[in-house]
């Protein structure tokens, strides 16, 4: 009873204090999520400049790399925050560029396409909503059932967009480095952000992903932003069909078959979680700009397609590891099977 | 009481009239009443599994009920959790329900943050849930995520954010369970400050010293039935504690079996892991040690740490059988040495639950059950039929999925699992952990029979009877460490809560 008469105390200070700038920077540093994917883009970039210096030379090609593996994996990336997975993002791409190089108008075809992408997304979301199908498996399947779908509509070989001209000017930069492609890349980064850090619905993806049951129990409507999400993936996977359409001025149905991989390993570089509710558009960003430079500087340096993907694979797999959390299961299950492992050689 | 309305009860704010509710053939509630007034602290106490948790999922409108009704004010509550919020009911879960990766200010006002055209009107978020966390007077960070939060602080981020929802009725469920004495001290004081400016608290706890100290009324239920409701100035902590356990199991309590501890099998030395610190524990043949503690003590993280189902950062296990000494290191080595473990998340971790019975308790013991390594079916079927029967697995049809069993029988099976391996050493984390009354008692035998056998059996139990009626030794754990060690004649349930709560207990 005493706490009853006992005047109570009216704050109870339970967060860290705060101090300086230096304290405020470290707090601020250990909030994002993006470390990882910086210290790599950082050492990419140091070893890109003494080895390559290339790369940074001729900007143009590294941001056009970094556009194209980037554009990919900023909408897969609002999916995966959801803890969801969309694997069929190449075929989307695929499929709204042949779409696109189908149709004679450009506008009309630049529409029909970015049209395609919305319904594979909401066709995509119908799976995993209200079939209630696990997405992996619902976007497997569309990812075999689209590339299938592309072939069929081009008939199996690339389609000639009818006006070349506009595929041509497409292509030249605007604007010193500024390419429509890096632009378009920019602003889908720049609304993304927005979206998942300013507006209601996106800052609901991580209440989605990070605690689904919180999220229901809210009142927030989990499966109308599932939908969003899909809807956002396939949008982005049709706008960068149309974008490779326009530069090649052909829509090839075998588009965007490196794109898939890269993108989910710029999305983990960045520091995305596959389980959902962690991660940042930011650290996809930082994540492609790592993938693009490193594979610019390879190709530079005259080192193989297929050797460049085992420095991927290398480099997803550091990111992953160096993950603290990770850093410390691996070390404690190395330790107790070493440990483990003496035992056995000494039968007491 | 400091409250002085006392004597002129105001009109309650919430009714709740014969409230029952079955899950699958399990009787959760049966007919249960529940009333309070403003400004009143109500508790809700019962012994786990009483139907404390599913009452109040029912009042925030989280489950059905198959009948009976609720009012709020007057008006009947009716749909889901949106018309409870609504309606001003508001609930602090016992399972933290905010989202990891998002601030403070944003789980506060989660799925209906203050927004223009859909953008979020951050300033005003920010305001809004420093309010909340001024009336509940705790300073946290506003962008903190919560992922960087210590356990107590994401527990006054949820009560801010169920204040914030300026309830009428706020519930709390098990609210102190993770709080150090000091924080718990500060959390009833709040209570009693919000309660003084009319909102109506209901508080279900354990604790009975806790009840004690701040509530004005209590509802006791056991087994999902109303046993009385009575203010608390006109009853007694022990008369409270007779009405939630029963008679039934005060009996029980009496026929301890008398331990005969042999030498010691097991002896860890030294162990660390994560939540635990530095713990030394030896267990004997044909003892029972028990493991008390708070929920989060770190208790099944110090028993896995010893059986090798997660890694140890330090320390070394060692059993001795018959003069052999063996190092445990990996759970595999474990089990081959002849321990046994029976985890507290069964579903998840003790069983497959799409497997049958058979393929269940075959899995552990599948050396001597198969020849040059196939499996030989009628060697299985006699030898899990015979453990069915040990264990009074019921029905006793091992070819059904284990998933199709109820709680009660699904423990039986993960115990006839590791029966049949005949351990030295059996590691029981809350065996009977939403399991009927029934085979609660089955399984209290089957534990004894263990360990008059020979083997030395560890049990954590936070169900503080059991714990007491079973051990013949209790260890009593916080923080990671062991507090006290009590000997079955000086334990009760007293001095264990004592040593798990920290040294001071709130009002007692």
């Amino acid at each position: 009873m005493s706490t009853a008469e006992k005047q109570p105390q009216t704050t109870m200070h339970l967060g860290a204090a705060r101090g300086g700038w230096f304290d405020q920077l470290k707090v601020t540093l250990a909030r994002r999520t993006e470390g990882r994917g910086l210290a790599l883009l950082s050492v990419v970039i140091v070893a890109a400049a003494i080895l390559e210096p290339v790369v940074f030379t001729s900007y143009q090609v590294t941001l056009g790399r970094v556009a194209l593996i980037g554009l990919v994996a900023l909408g897969l990336t609002a999916v995966i925050l959801m803890g969801e997975l969309d694997l069929s993002v190449a075929s989307t791409l695929a499929v709204s560029g042949v779409v696109m190089a189908s149709i004679p108008d450009l506008w009309l075809g630049i529409l029909a396409a970015l049209a395609t992408g919305l319904i594979i997304g909401a066709i995509n979301a119908f799976f995993v909503v209200v079939v209630g199908i696990n997405s992996f498996i619902a976007t497997l399947g569309m990812l075999f059932a689209l590339r299938g779908l592309a072939f069929v509509l081009s008939d199996e070989k690339p389609v000639r967009l009818t006006d070349i001209d506009a595929g041509i000017a497409f292509g030249a930069p605007l604007l010193g480095p500024i390419t429509p492609r890096v632009l378009l890349f920019v602003l889908a980064f720049v609304a993304l952000q927005i979206f998942l850090t300013r507006v209601k619905a996106g800052r609901e993806f991580y209440a989605v992903g990070g605690n689904r049951q919180a999220a229901v129990d809210a009142g927030i409507p989990v499966r109308r932003r599932i939908l969003t999400g899909f809807l956002i993936s396939g949008f982005v996977a049709s706008l960068a069909g149309i974008i490779n359409t326009l530069e090649r001025t052909a829509a090839d149905p075998t588009a965007g078959s490196t794109v898939l991989l890269a993108s989910f390993a710029a999305a983990i570089i960045g520091g995305v979680v596959l389980n959902g509710g962690r991660g940042s558009v930011l650290g996809t960003l930082i994540g492609a700009f790592s993938l693009g430079i490193l594979q610019i500087a390879l190709t530079l340096s005259g080192v193989q397609v297929d050797i460049q993907d085992i420095f991927i694979g290398v480099i997803l797999l550091l990111a992953v590891i160096t993950d603290p959390t990770n850093l410390r299961a691996a070390l404690a299950g190395v330790r107790s099977s070493l440990r483990s492992r003496e035992r056995a050689q000494t039968p007491v | 009481m400091t409250n002085s309305t006392h004597h002129e009860p105001p009109a309650p704010i919430l009714q709740a009239r014969g409230i029952s509710k079955r899950f699958g053939g399990a009787l959760a509630l049966a007919d249960v009443d529940l009333e309070v007034r403003p400004g009143e602290i109500h508790a809700v106490v019962g012994e786990n599994g009483a139907g404390k948790s599913t009452l109040m999922r029912i009042l925030a409108g989280i489950i059905t009920p198959d009948s009976g009704s609720i009012r709020v004010g007057g008006d009947e509550l009716e749909g889901g959790p949106r018309a409870a919020i609504d309606a001003g009911i508001a609930l602090v879960h016992q399972e933290l329900s905010l989202v990891p990766e998002m601030t403070v200010a944003e789980n506060i006002l989660l799925g209906a943050p203050p927004t223009t055209a859909g953008f979020i009107r951050s300033r005003q978020l920010k305001s809004i849930a420093r309010e909340a966390l001024d009336e509940i007077g705790v300073t946290v960070d506003l962008d903190e995520p919560i992922a960087r939060l210590s356990v107590s602080l994401r527990q006054f981020v949820e009560i801010a954010r169920a204040v914030a929802r300026k309830p009428r009725v706020l519930i709390l469920d098990e609210p102190t369970a993770t709080l150090t004495p000091a924080e718990t001290d500060y959390l009833l004081a709040m209570l009693q400050r919000l309660a003084s400016k009319g909102m109506a608290v209901i508080y279900i706890s354990h604790r009975i010293p806790e009840v004690f100290a701040i509530c004005e009324a209590v509802t006791i239920l056991r087994d999902g039935h109303l046993v009385e409701r009575t203010e608390i100035a006109s009853t007694t902590p022990s008369a409270v504690i007779d009405a939630m356990v029963g008679r039934e199991l005060q009996l029980d309590l009496q026929v301890r079996r008398t331990a005969n501890p042999g030498d010691v099998v097991i002896s860890a030395r030294g162990i660390k892991a994560p939540n635990v610190n530095d713990v030394d524990l030896d267990v004997r043949a044909g003892e029972i040690v028990g493991l008390g503690g708070l929920v989060g003590a770190g208790r099944t993280e110090l028993v896995r740490a010893i059986v090798g189902a997660d890694p140890r950062t330090a320390g070394t296990v060692t059993m001795t059988v018959d003069g052999r000494r063996t190092v445990i290191g990996s759970f595999q080595s474990a089990v081959r040495a002849g321990i046994g473990y029976v985890p507290e998340e069964r579903r998840v971790d003790g069983l497959a639950l799409t497997m049958s019975v058979s393929d269940n308790v075959a899995l552990p013991n599948r050396a001597e059950l198969s020849r040059a390594s196939v499996l030989r079916p009628k060697a299985i079927s006699a030898f899990v039929r015979r453990l069915a029967d040990v264990v009074g697995l019921r029905p006793p049809a091992i070819t059904r999925d284990v998933g199709e069993y109820s709680g009660g029988n699904q423990q039986k099976v993960v115990i006839a699992k590791w029966l049949g391996r005949k351990p030295d050493f059996i590691v029981l984390d809350e065996p009977t952990l939403g399991v009927d009354v029934g085979a609660k008692a089955e399984i209290h035998r089957l534990v004894r029979e263990l360990a008059d056998n020979g083997a030395a059996v560890l049990v954590v139990s936070s169900d503080l009877p059991e714990l007491l009626e079973l051990s013949d030794v209790i260890h009593v754990v916080r923080d990671g460490r062991i507090m006290g060690t009590l000997a079955q004649s000086e334990a009760d349930e007293k001095t264990v809560m004592s040593l798990a709560s920290g040294e001071t207990l709130v009002g007692a």
